[in-house]
């Protein structure tokens, strides 16, 4: 594989990394998720336009798309939180109650 | 003929006019009144001398006074049998009446509106009675709806008076609803609202206006249905009841159906209606008079039962006998009423029986009219109220009827014996059961007299009429003799009875009523439960498909709610983690780069 390539599929790894592990905010794994999908966003580009597979073209908009919807339901889940708790420290989340 | 007649309206309708003159407001007003329709009933009863010799009935039509497109209204009066005999009898009951009421409301400081009041239902009422057609019959009717409204409604102060009043005039209007129908269908079908045009042409199917004339008469003449304004307009004062709620007003639905008798004759449902309806409110009237407690509820459900009887007589086709019954009763019921007037007076406005008694020693006057009035309206033989009633009874007995609907008679003739002797029993028998500081008197001429008029028309007036008016529908006349004994017999069982159980119980200990006894005290719960539960129910569901089923079910909790609690709930029943985030991420990342190292030995 190219150069380009890879760096991007390490930005992606990295931000995998910061979803995985995260100390005490939820809000930075939403962050990393964010970033997770915008990595492959200019994969998925970088890689039609270099080989003119113009029958794909739609895919990037589709992932933006999708990617838009979860965005909005991990803030809706974030906010859900801190209504209950007043922060959004992971160490709330033991308890489980609606 | 004719001028007689119509003189003998237009001195009816002198006071009125001078009302507003300074004759209104000296205190001989009401003496004034009552000579006014002593005269009036003196002429009156020439042109019934003229027509019970002669037979000539007249039409007297002489004001046109508009034409809507093809119908013509005029001002016109119908002197037949049944008006002209009417007339003199009504006008003799609201003489007395009114001579009554002089002693009755003497410290009333309204009494001279209170005898306007009187004069205007009694026009009235004769515009009801002489009307050729349905227009002014409707004039009529309505007229002595507003009056009884006002004059149930004259001690306005009393609460239970206002609602008395209102429950009247909302009854009476429901009836008018079944008026306005058959008029209406008359207008359309054909016509005319002449009484002589609609009895010529023929009609196909009458059951729709014969159907709104029979929801008329229920509405006026309190029968099952539409009944509990007649025991509340208790709440106006005596002579008010006496006159309107014993002889005339409640008539006037009896006196329309008769008017339509040739109408009536054809239909046989209408007949069989009429005549079930009659026998149910004759029964149920009857029970629910056993165990009331006001003399004058007592009275006003004895006109009622007595109602209910006028129209089975109508439901076996004999409308002649039904209007004999309306002459004869108006005597002893007015003077009925007006005994137990006298007998509140004297007790210083007690209406309760059970705080009466003993009352024949100090009110022997009192004591023979309420007596005969019982009597006679039990049916007594050779008293008024034999030539009537026994002879519907006869007739009911003898006609191809519903047999059941006849049972219900016969059972609510022998009730009508037991109240009588309950009222008997308990007023004037017995030790005093009221505060011993009254001082009762009879010595007032007018109450005297008037109740003396009654009581020998009571005596003599059935005789009088039944042998004097011209022939109508022929009484049967042969029969077993048990049938003709029935009412008789019936009756004494039911004296005897009533009675009986009334010595028995006199000094027992009092129980706790039974359920029949609530049944009955109650008017058959009927009141209670039709006054409240329609009103609150369409009252609750108007606002609740108001409010709460578009906007608060449909729009709010369908789709939003629901899914948002069924998620909860689901959610807890099938959730079974502690919410440790971190460490599964971290599980999960351990495992992938553990994996990707392991397996990277393909190449």
């Amino acid at each position: 594989m190219s150069m380009v390539y890879i760096n991007i599929f390490l930005a992606f790894i990295m931000s995998l990394m910061g979803l995985l592990m995260y100390r005490s905010h939820l809000m930075s794994s939403l962050l990393c998720l964010e970033g997770m999908m915008l990595s492959l966003f200019i994969m998925m580009t970088v890689a039609i336009l270099n080989n003119h597979l113009t029958l794909a073209s739609m895919a990037p908009i589709i992932l933006l798309v999708f990617a838009a919807c979860e965005a909005a339901l991990g803030l809706s889940l974030l906010v859900m939180v801190s209504n209950t708790y007043g922060t959004d420290y992971v160490q709330n989340l033991n308890l489980l109650q609606c | 003929f004719t001028p007689l007649m119509l003189t003998a309206m237009f001195i009816l309708l002198l006071p009125i006019i001078m009302s507003n003159t300074q004759l209104y407001k000296n205190s001989l007003y009401p003496h004034y009144v009552k000579t006014t329709i002593s005269y009036a009933f003196i002429i009156s009863m020439i042109p019934t001398m003229m027509f019970i010799s002669s037979g000539q009935e007249a039409v007297i039509s002489n004001w046109h006074w508009l034409s809507i497109q093809t119908l013509k209204l005029s001002l016109s009066f119908k002197m037949d049998y049944f008006s002209t005999i009417f007339i003199p009898v009504a006008l003799f009951v609201t003489w007395s009446i009114m001579e009554f009421s002089m002693w009755y409301m003497h410290s009333d400081p309204y009494i001279n509106r209170f005898f306007k009041y009187l004069l205007m239902f009694l026009i009235t009422m004769m515009i009801l009675v002489t009307a050729n057609n349905l227009f002014q019959l409707f004039i009529g009717w309505e007229g002595v709806g507003i009056m009884s409204f006002l004059l149930i409604g004259w001690w306005y102060g009393r609460a239970d008076a206002n609602t008395a009043a209102l429950q009247a005039i909302l009854y009476n209007r429901i009836g008018d609803v079944g008026f306005i129908m058959a008029m209406a269908w008359f207008l359309t079908n054909s016509n005319a609202w002449d009484f002589q045009q609609i009895f010529i042409t023929q009609h196909e199917n009458l059951n729709i206006p014969l159907l709104g004339l029979l929801l008329a008469a229920t509405g006026k003449s309190a029968q099952f249905g539409l009944h509990p304004w007649l025991p509340s307009a208790m709440e106006g004062p005596t002579p008010v009841s006496a006159l309107l709620h014993s002889s005339t007003m409640v008539v006037a639905g009896v006196f329309l159906l008769i008017r339509f008798y040739p109408l009536m004759e054809q239909n046989k449902t209408m007949q069989t209606l009429t005549l079930c309806l009659g026998a149910i409110t004759t029964l149920f009237t009857a029970i629910c008079a056993l165990t009331q407690n006001d003399i004058k509820k007592i009275v006003a459900f004895s006109t009622s039962s007595q109602l209910g009887l006028m129209i089975v007589t109508i439901g076996i086709n004999q409308p002649y006998l039904a209007f004999l019954h309306i002459c004869t009763h108006a005597f002893f019921k007015a003077m009925l009423f007006m005994c137990s007037g006298s007998i509140i007076h004297s007790l210083n406005d007690e209406q309760d029986i059970r705080k009466m008694g003993g009352l024949y020693k100090p009110m022997p006057f009192t004591t023979t009219s309420l007596i005969i009035g019982s009597l006679a309206l039990t049916g007594m033989p050779f008293l008024t109220g034999f030539y009537s009633k026994d002879l519907i009874i006869e007739t009911a007995n003898t006609s191809y009827t519903n047999a059941w609907a006849l049972l219900i008679t016969l059972i609510a003739t022998s009730l009508t014996a037991a109240y009588s002797t309950r009222i008997m029993f308990f007023v004037l028998l017995g030790q005093p059961r009221f505060n011993t500081l009254n001082l009762i008197n009879e010595n007032n001429t007018h109450l005297i007299n008037s109740i003396k008029r009654l009581l020998i028309g009571s005596i003599f007036a059935g005789y009088l009429i039944s042998y004097n008016i011209p022939p109508t529908t022929i009484p049967q006349m042969t029969m077993p003799y048990y049938l003709k004994l029935t009412a008789l017999a019936v009756t004494i069982a039911g004296f005897i009875l009533a009675l009986e159980l009334n010595l028995a119980a006199k000094n027992l200990k009092f129980m706790y009523p039974s359920n029949l006894f609530k049944f009955s005290n109650l008017l058959g719960y009927f009141p209670i439960v039709m006054h409240r539960l329609p009103s609150k129910m369409s009252l609750t569901m108007s606002q609740k498909s108001a409010s709460m089923l578009l906007d608060m079910i449909w729009l709010e909790n369908v789709l939003p709610k629901s899914i948002s609690l069924f998620q909860m709930k689901m959610s807890t029943t099938v959730s079974n983690q502690k919410g440790l985030v971190k460490l599964y991420f971290l599980s999960f990342m351990i495992t992938l780069a553990l994996s990707l190292i392991l397996l990277n030995s393909h190449e």
